[in-house]
């Protein structure tokens, strides 16, 4: 934060002093006239240069260019900054600088702190001006300070030494003697593992973003051979939902959409064929180098194969601006800006959109840097391709093809596309390894994604493993996940990221699982996501309790030091999913097009994009997984939005949790969430046999995959009787609440459950003709049990463990 | 646990306030404001608990009326004698040579007068056009700024850059700062409502986003009709016993396993269901009219017949309903301690057919919003309550020729110089701040720029704009970005 006083407040007192004293040497605020220019020849070096060292430099120097403008050299002196031209060589009375610094201008009075300009000085800058504002030699700059150079995540990724410990029971792999080194520094002890049914959950979650069926626990808790945690850790990482969780997260990055944002909206009926791509090569594990390359520049790779075009569709996922009278050119640019600025985030972990329009003022990047990286992405056409796919004969793909001829790529002054600069060619920035240059001479996007994904990179690995560490712990070593730069927050542990890194590049550890009947072999080499997330999920440090512990409240607020795991409110779309597969209406399919789910009335209308509005989806489409819901840039699924899902307009590599009444609101009325309850709570006592323990029992497993505690069975009974002494009274509620049966036209891709639903379908319709025959009469007790456990399940559906993984 | 105990457990309001964190930007926010020694002990209530403001506040409640589209300034609020006379005339070449337009065809682009015939009103004697029959009686209450300026030259980032300060996506607007700044004083509604009529904007929840402060400082968008929130309704068959039944038992299982984990975030859980629960009968009770006089419903034009649209750009049939029942919520919502309350209408992008588009959609808004401020005056609320009359930019004195129009009937986009006017907060009534050049295409005296509007709004709030600051991806982002300077006018500080 900066605290500059307010100019008129120091200026006013200039002029107070100045008065008192009978100064006439001070300039003072809004004076009416110029001082007369100096009546000898100027000298640059002798007469200008250390006026300008003294008084303007800080602000307009090397270091920092407030307002846009650089005063230290001579091009851009002479440029100006936002206010426009500074002065014009022989033109001194129409100075702005002159203005500023005389106090000419009521707004402005230069500098805003420190000494001001005397007459004679403010005569010496006009004289120079006068006669032609001629320069010496520019001093040579200074722009990479030795604090760039030192820093950290700069710095090549080398393979820690492992730390000595003195506790050697507690640590399962490499990383818990990282994390306990600095535990036994603090002399805190970790915490103990957490029991099998909170580790499966959160397993489950974290891994494919579904809670364990009942019977997946059943199975686990049973398990008694010594490696049931890694078996289920390797079932989970086979999945087929493991593509749809990890990327989910990607999607995040990528800011996909399935509309064109901004004032049309328009849909983009392809999108969902990136989003596919990136599902099945998460699950095949295509390592994260080659994961890179095909995303960033798929086309360009040699005999480019059909999913591989599909793949750079990345970048196809920045905003399209239709609007009447906008200039295509200006938000050609646009996208062109989000690609470099979304790269820098993703893979560089840095902050590169600052330097779009001046140099970065912490990290060592230039303006012309910035514009070198630009290059490449200016090089990038927008294509929709006729595409091969498994899935369809021919489909239209959304994806990038170089721009051919060369597209030349200059400096944009400000940002601005009408300010066209020096030109300049593709490079990287200079505190980074050198790009190799091609045979041919220019480099494209794919020397780009490889020089990204060498070894040698100081930043991808460590930003990428930095992420995947924030999934699963709910924040990063590195709690600024897209700012590796001088302003972001340190490593809490630097050794354990740079040994994460190094085992994702090059792999020392044998994690290869023994083969598994009819499973194709599983890939664990270099750059394998799925081996990282295996070692890092069967470490101790993972396993631990998250039950906070207030005896480090003070000295460890945040955890930094993970002598426990966090609670972690689930993500947006795996709230829905959790009440989904709770209920048993989670329609599993994996990838295909968007889907439109219920929502709200009248949420489409709230943009005038008229080709918007949302048809809902109908039979199984509507209980589709949270991250098939199409995604309308203007008007999003507001379930999604209300539990903090990107607005996916720029790239996002942090969500927030936030916790608001809307929130509730939502998990206690939206319907989609109300047929969860229904269907839920008329199953479980379906499978209760009239017994409300076995109810409760069955309702835990299912919802919170445990059994309840004694003490949740007595809290239970209470509510249960309050609940049901309420309907007693008023009967005609029953109905309702039961609903219509469950819809049949969901299963047809949920076999296992068919005749048990079968039986509900015809038990509820017995209840409901109950209902007609008898309407005055006192409910069925049975019908009336049914709404009391619609009732509990929608509680326990809104339970705040319910939206946790612990 | 019986149920009885279970509605006893019972969490106040500050404990919940007090245990859900929004990350290191409030400790950030707490930390400034303990600067200026306002806040007590370190670790002070943040989220959306009511906090005094750094330095005493003129208003503690906005209510920014956003007319989408750019309205023209030319036709309402700015007349000028000199463009009726050049009409037809093309422009000189020093106007146009450096200026983009979205549609004009520049070298055929004639000058085009409005046929609006503007009086001097009130005792100050501010001319306003005819369009404003009913804002002309309140000009005294208004200052009106003729020389707004801003570099936005579409729609959506022009609204974004007034909304939230920035035309790049992912920044806090205007109202979530201020929750973010002062929280809330409303027990039972969110800090910050947003209202909208007619077909909404194209910049959607852009504009009332919360950006990358954390999600309870976004703007609550209450729908016009029907449920003012979604999902406030109980689902079918859960009565109001019932589901007051229900928050008690979700209390209990809650408050076990918060006594079991000590997670202060499961408080704020119980907590939030806790308003979410006074929010189903509280927002209810709000859209409510019936209790209001009728004096007061035919003030707002409430009932008033609706003329023939036809292809109007303001919206479907009953949007007049929907505006004036919108600026009474307003007041309502004031009334009821909102911090910051939103009214959206769109769209005023009247490229074509402007006379007949502009005078539809003023007549929609000029009533509405003349009772608004009688009625805040009246009932003493002006003097606490900021009101604003917004666009993104303004229209072009050219006639718009686009390509394939046969006759010129609008106007362009226009970002060098606007008008809108602010009112209420003891802003001096009946002043005209800021002059255009002959033709309205500069601002020829006192520029305001669209962060100078921002900062003074802050500052009346009691907020230097400077120190407002939320540290976002490793620098201190404000809502005036590196701009914004007090407007003395407003303040009355010249």
């Amino acid at each position: 934060m900066r605290f500059s006083k307010p100019i008129h407040v120091i200026a006013g007192c200039l002029a107070l002093v100045a008065a008192l004293l009978g100064s006439t040497s001070t300039t003072v605020l809004a004076q009416q006239t110029l001082p007369p220019p100096a009546e000898r020849t100027v000298d640059f070096e002798t007469d200008i240069r250390p006026l300008f060292a003294l008084h303007c430099d800080s602000c307009h120097g090397a270091k920092k260019q407030l307002s846009g403008f650089r005063l230290d050299r001579e091009g851009e002196a002479l440029r100006g900054g936002d206010n426009g031209r500074a002065f014009t060589p022989g033109q001194s009375a129409d100075s702005l600088l002159v203005k500023y610094i005389a106090g000419l201008d009521p707004d402005i009075l230069m500098p805003p702190e420190g000494d001001l300009l005397s007459d004679t000085q403010v005569g010496l800058i006009r004289a120079w001006i006068d006669q032609g504002a001629k320069w010496g030699q520019d001093r040579p700059a200074t722009v990479q300070s030795s604090t760039n150079q030192r820093h950290w995540s700069l710095q090549p990724v080398l393979r820690p030494v492992p730390p000595v410990v003195r506790q050697t029971t507690w640590p399962r792999n490499l990383v818990d003697r990282f994390i306990l080194q600095k535990l036994e520094t603090e002399q805190v002890t970790p915490s103990p593992e957490a029991d099998r049914a909170t580790l499966l959950r959160r397993l489950s979650f974290d891994l494919i973003g579904l809670p364990p069926t009942p019977a997946e626990l059943e199975q686990f808790l049973a398990d008694t051979r010594p490696n049931a945690y890694e078996l289920q850790v390797e079932r989970l990482l086979a999945a087929p939902h493991f593509g749809e969780r990890w990327g989910r997260h990607w999607l995040d990055l990528a800011r996909y959409a399935d509309s064109d944002g901004y004032e049309k909206d328009s849909p983009r009926p392809y999108a969902w064929r990136w989003r596919q791509w990136v599902i099945e090569a998460l699950n095949r594990d295509l390592p994260f180098d080659q994961f890179t390359i095909e995303q960033l520049a798929g086309d360009l790779l040699p005999n480019a194969r059909p999913d591989q075009q599909v793949a750079t569709g990345f970048h196809r996922n920045t905003l399209t601006n239709k609007e009447g009278g906008a200039d295509p050119e200006e938000f050609r640019v646009a996208a062109v800006v989000d690609r470099v600025n979304t790269t820098g985030s993703v893979w560089l972990g840095l902050t590169v959109g600052c330097a779009q329009c001046h140099s970065h003022k912490y990290d060592p990047l230039t303006l012309r840097e910035y514009y070198g990286l630009f290059a490449f992405f200016n090089q990038a056409d927008e294509v929709d391709l006729p595409v091969p796919l498994p899935t369809d004969e021919k489909a239209l793909v959304s994806a990038l093809v170089q721009t051919s001829p060369v597209r030349p790529s200059q400096i944009l002054l400000k940002g601005d596309f009408l300010r066209p600069g020096e030109p300049v060619p593709p490079h990287t920035p200079d505190v980074l390894p050198p790009l190799p240059t091609p045979a041919n001479g220019t480099p494209t996007r794919l020397e780009l994604a490889r020089w990204l994904v060498n070894p040698g990179h100081p930043l991808t690995a460590r930003v990428t493993m930095n992420r995947v560490w924030q999934q699963l712990f709910g924040q990063g070593l590195v709690s600024t996940p897209d700012d590796f730069g001088t302003q972001g927050t340190p490593p809490s542990h630097p050794q354990l990221l740079d040994w994460l890194a190094t085992e994702f590049m090059l792999p020392t550890l044998e994690m290869v699982p023994p083969p598994m009947p009819r499973q194709p072999p599983v890939y664990r080499g270099p750059w394998s996501l799925k081996r990282m997330l295996k070692i890092i999920t069967c470490s101790a440090t993972y396993r631990q309790q998250s039950n906070p512990r207030p005896e480090l409240g003070e000295r460890d607020p945040r955890n930094v030091w993970l002598a426990r795991q966090n609670r972690i409110r689930l993500e947006a779309e795996i709230v829905r999913d959790a009440a989904l597969a709770a209920s048993e209406l989670l329609v599993r399919t994996v990838g295909g097009p968007s889907v439109r789910p219920p929502q709200p009335a009248g949420i489409s209308d709230l943009t005038y994009a008229s080709r918007t509005r949302w048809t809902e989806s109908t039979g199984p489409e509507r209980y589709r997984r949270g991250l098939y819901t199409w995604f309308q840039r203007t008007s999003p699924y507001p379930m999604l939005m209300t539990f903090d899902a990107p607005e996916s307009n720029v790239t996002c590599t942090r969500r927030e949790r936030s916790n608001t009444p809307l929130q509730s609101l939502t998990l206690l009325n939206d319907p989609v969430f109300f047929e969860c309850a229904q269907k839920l709570g008329q199953s479980a006592w379906q499978s209760a046999a009239g017994s409300q323990d076995q109810f409760l029992t069955a309702l835990t497993r299912r919802s919170l995959g445990r059994d309840p505690t004694p003490e949740e069975r007595q809290t239970a009974e209470g509510v249960w009787i309050r609940f049901r002494d309420q309907l007693r009274k008023q009967p005609e509620q029953i109905r309702l609440l039961l609903g219509s049966p469950p819809s049949t036209d969901s299963k047809d891709t949920a076999p296992p459950a068919e005749s048990l639903e079968q039986a509900v379908t015809v038990l509820m319709a017995r209840f409901i003709l109950n209902f007609t025959d008898s309407k005055d009469a006192a409910p069925p007790a049975e019908s009336l049990d049914q709404a009391v456990a619609v009732l509990m399940a929608r509680l326990i559906l809104n339970l705040d463990e319910f939206i946790t993984r612990e | 646990m019986s149920p009885d105990s279970a509605t006893q457990l019972h969490l106040g309001r500050r404990q919940f306030l007090a245990g859900s964190a929004g990350g290191a930007g409030l400790l950030a926010l707490a930390s400034l404001f303990r600067q200026q020694q306002l806040l007590g002990a370190p670790g002070a209530p943040t989220s959306l608990a009511a906090r005094p403001a750094p330095f005493p506040p003129r208003v503690r409640a906005c209510i920014f009326i956003y007319l989408e589209g750019a309205p023209s300034q030319l036709d309402l609020f700015d007349p000028k004698p000199r463009l009726n006379e050049l009409d037809g005339q093309p422009l000189p070449e020093s106007f146009t040579a450096q200026v983009r337009f979205a549609f004009l065809q520049k070298e055929t682009a004639r000058l085009m007068g409005s046929p609006r015939v503007f009086r001097p009103y009130g005792a100050s004697g501010i001319e306003l056009s005819d369009l404003l029959p009913h804002l002309s009686q309140q000009v005294d209450n208004i200052s009106l700024i003729r020389s707004m300026h801003t570099e936005a030259f579409n729609h959506h980032p022009g609204q974004l850059l007034l909304n939230t300060g920035s035309q790049m996506f992912g920044r806090p607007s205007m109202g979530s700062w201020l929750a973010y700044g002062l929280g809330s004083e409303s027990e039972n509604l969110p800090a910050y409502v947003v209202l909208t009529a007619g077909r909404g904007t194209s910049g959607g929840t852009s504009n009332w986003s919360s950006g990358f402060l954390p999600s309870n400082y976004a703007g609550v968008l209450f729908r016009n009709r029907g449920e003012p929130v979604l999902n406030l309704a109980n689902p079918p068959g859960v009565t109001q016993e019932l589901q007051a039944a229900s928050i008690a038992g979700l209390a209990a299982f809650n408050g076990r396993r918060q006594a079991r984990l000590g997670d202060p975030e499961i408080a704020s859980r119980i907590s939030a269901y806790e308003l979410a629960f006074r929010m189903q009968s509280a927002a209810p009770e709000l859209i409510d009219l019936s209790g209001e006089t009728e004096a007061t419903h035919a003030m707002y034009g409430l009932g008033r017949p609706e003329p023939e649209l036809g292809n109007w750009r303001g919206g479907p049939k009953g949007c007049f309903e929907a505006f004036s029942r919108n600026c009474l919520l307003a007041r309502r919502l004031v009334e009821r301690g909102v911090r910051f309350v939103n009214l959206v209408h769109a769209s005023w992008d009247h490229h074509s057919d402007l006379d007949r588009q502009l005078s539809l959609s003023a007549q929609m808004a000029d009533q509405p919003v003349a009772a608004l401020l009688a009625d805040l005056k009246q009932r003493g609320l002006l003097d606490s309550t900021l009101v604003v009359w917004a666009s993104e930019f303004g229209r072009t004195p050219l006639g718009e020729n686009r390509k394939g129009y046969d006759k010129v009937t609008g106007r362009d986009h226009h970002p060098f110089a606007f008008s809108l006017w602010c009112a209420g907060g003891g802003i001096p009534g009946g002043q005209v701040i800021g002059e255009t050049d002959e033709i309205g295409w500069h601002v020829t005296r006192d520029p305001v720029h669209v962060h100078d509007l921002q900062a003074t709004c802050l500052h009346l709030f009691g907020i230097d704009h400077r120190q407002l600051t939320y540290r976002h991806q490793g620098r201190d982002f404000r809502l005036t970005d590196v701009g914004g300077k007090l407007v003395p006018q407003l303040l009355g500080t010249t």
